[in-house]
């Protein structure tokens, strides 16, 4: 018996990409033995330079990618086991994308219905009833009715999260849920993210919002080239990281953010 | 026969060929969209779907439909001795391979991503197929899909080599046999053809239009 919602034990993922000329093969070490545990109402945040694989772990974490090596478990159960119902286990964990990927052909009250009918089986007018939940807790409700091409990029990213959260998962990750949009409109986004950490969500989330993982944050995971440099509570990356390139990426991101 | 006689004869040709034409572009839906998916997510297989498409698309249909009328219908009365049948079972198995890389494009242009969303959510490969793909590749093909039902019913003409289906080319043939006027017949012909081919053509793309400004395309 763990305590831990989700685990990931020494997780490796590589990709072949073809190179310029036809025979060339460029293998990219997307993760290279990450280890992690989350548990009940945690709140872990990934960060690190842009292409070191924090999209790749994941998505690995939801087994949409499939690791080459390693372990994933949810609860007691691993998901890179032979034989386990991915289905089943992916609807115990709330997804969010950097780029919303919202089901372009259905409402918002479409969107965060599907699952609960057709993965939960919830009956209509549960599956409504719960849907409408979802969305007032994203502050949504006067949009049910619109297609995603017809929100805001804030407004869609709300649909997102409240699609996650409306079949309760044990856990939700959410990756880089502001970085698509606009700078005025991250703030709706993250206060949503604020009041889903208040309420004891568990959460693992791939986010260069500083102020915001310092408040909600019990510990930052510093990522880079693959793996996992640092790790602390987010005071020490704040006053001073024990690796270097903590502190140049740390010091990097402060400036932009004083900048803008 | 006069010429209005004449025109009335071919409009009673008419619902035959907008009942080959329909039954075949449906069961070309049948075909293509499972195939379409097979041949894009399940790389195992995807050589027979290859296959099947190569062989419909490249041998003429009225070859087929001679082969199986003729062919088969002499040792399998049923069903291919029925020249409806046979019409129907060419055009759709040839429009199913049409349809397949129709939809295959539609598949690329809604995206990998729609299909991760899904499974994100719980659901499976197949399910996430069905609720969430299907939808929005139907719109995405409209252009495509227009143009193979006004093909299906310019090719429906080909069942005159079959005999007793007196569709509007056939009954065409049967007044030039019987007046001598070889081109009254025909050009009544080609106008009932156009007429037919383009408000559904039309529909269908209007249709598709509608419902792209919908999803944002
Ligand atoms: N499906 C894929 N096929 C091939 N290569 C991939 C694939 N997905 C990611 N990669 C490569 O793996 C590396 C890590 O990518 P990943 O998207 O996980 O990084 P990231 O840390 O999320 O970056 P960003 O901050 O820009 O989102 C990159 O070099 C990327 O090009
Ligand atoms: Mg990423």
């Amino acid at each position: 018996m763990t305590d831990c919602v989700m685990e990931a034990k020494h997780v490796y993922k590589t990709y072949c990409v073809k190179g310029e000329k036809r025979k060339d093969v460029k293998v990219i070490e997307a993760v290279k033995d990450v280890s992690l545990q989350i548990r009940k109402g945690d709140i872990k945040l990934i960060f690190g330079p842009s292409g070191s694989g924090k999209s790749t772990f994941l998505r690995c974490m939801a087994m949409l990618d499939i690791p080459d090596k390693g372990d994933i478990y949810l609860g007691d159960q691993s998901l890179t086991a032979k034989g386990v119902d991915l289905n089943k286990a992916r609807a115990r964990i709330g997804f969010v994308f950097q780029h919303i990927y919202l089901f372009r052909h259905l409402t918002a009250l479409g969107n965060v219905e599907l699952a609960l009918r057709q993965v939960l089986k919830l009956p209509k007018e549960e599956a409504r009833k719960r849907a409408i939940a979802a969305l007032e807790e994203v502050k949504l409700t006067d949009c049910i009715k619109k297609y995603p091409s017809q929100m805001s990029g804030g407004q869609a990213q709300r649909v997102g999260i409240a699609r996650a959260i409306a079949r309760k998962p044990d856990i939700i990750l959410l990756d880089e849920p502001t970085s698509a949009l606009d700078p005025e409109l991250t703030g709706e986004v993250i206060d949503t993210l604020r009041d889903l950490a208040h309420e004891g969500t568990t959460m693992l989330i791939v986010s260069h919002e500083m102020p915001f993982a310092k408040e909600v944050a019990e510990e930052m995971i510093f990522y880079d080239e693959g793996h996992v440099v640092e790790t602390g509570p987010p005071s020490l990356f704040f006053n001073a990281p024990n690796t270097d390139r903590a502190k140049q990426f740390m010091t990097r991101i402060i400036n932009r953010t004083t900048r803008e | 026969m006069d010429v209005w006689q004449q025109l009335f004869n071919l409009l009673e040709g008419v619902p035959l060929t907008l009942s080959i034409s329909i039954i075949s572009f449906l069961v070309g839906i049948a075909l293509g969209l499972p195939l379409a998916f097979t041949r894009i997510y399940e790389k195992e297989i995807s050589f027979a779907v290859d296959l099947y498409e190569k062989i419909f698309r490249g041998i003429p249909e009225i070859v087929l439909m001679l082969l199986f009328f003729f062919g088969l219908g002499t040792f399998f009365p049923l069903p291919f001795g029925s020249a409806f049948f046979v019409a129907c079972f060419v055009l759709g198995l040839r429009s199913g391979a049409n349809q397949s890389q129709i939809y295959r494009g539609a598949i690329r242009g809604v995206g990998d991503e729609q299909m991760i969303a899904g499974q994100s959510i719980g659901l499976s490969k197949w399910r996430s197929i069905w609720h969430i793909m299907v939808p929005q590749v139907f719109t995405f093909s409209t252009p495509g899909l227009g143009s193979e039902y006004a093909l299906l019913i310019k090719d429906s003409a080909y069942v005159y080599v079959l005999s007793g289906l007196l569709e509007i080319t056939t009954r065409a043939n049967q007044i030039r046999q019987s007046t001598g006027d070889f081109i009254t017949p025909y050009i009544f012909g080609a106008l009932i053809y156009i007429a037919i081919t383009f408000p559904i053509a039309y529909s269908l793309d209007r249709w598709g239009n509608r419902r792209k400004k919908k999803i944002g395309l």
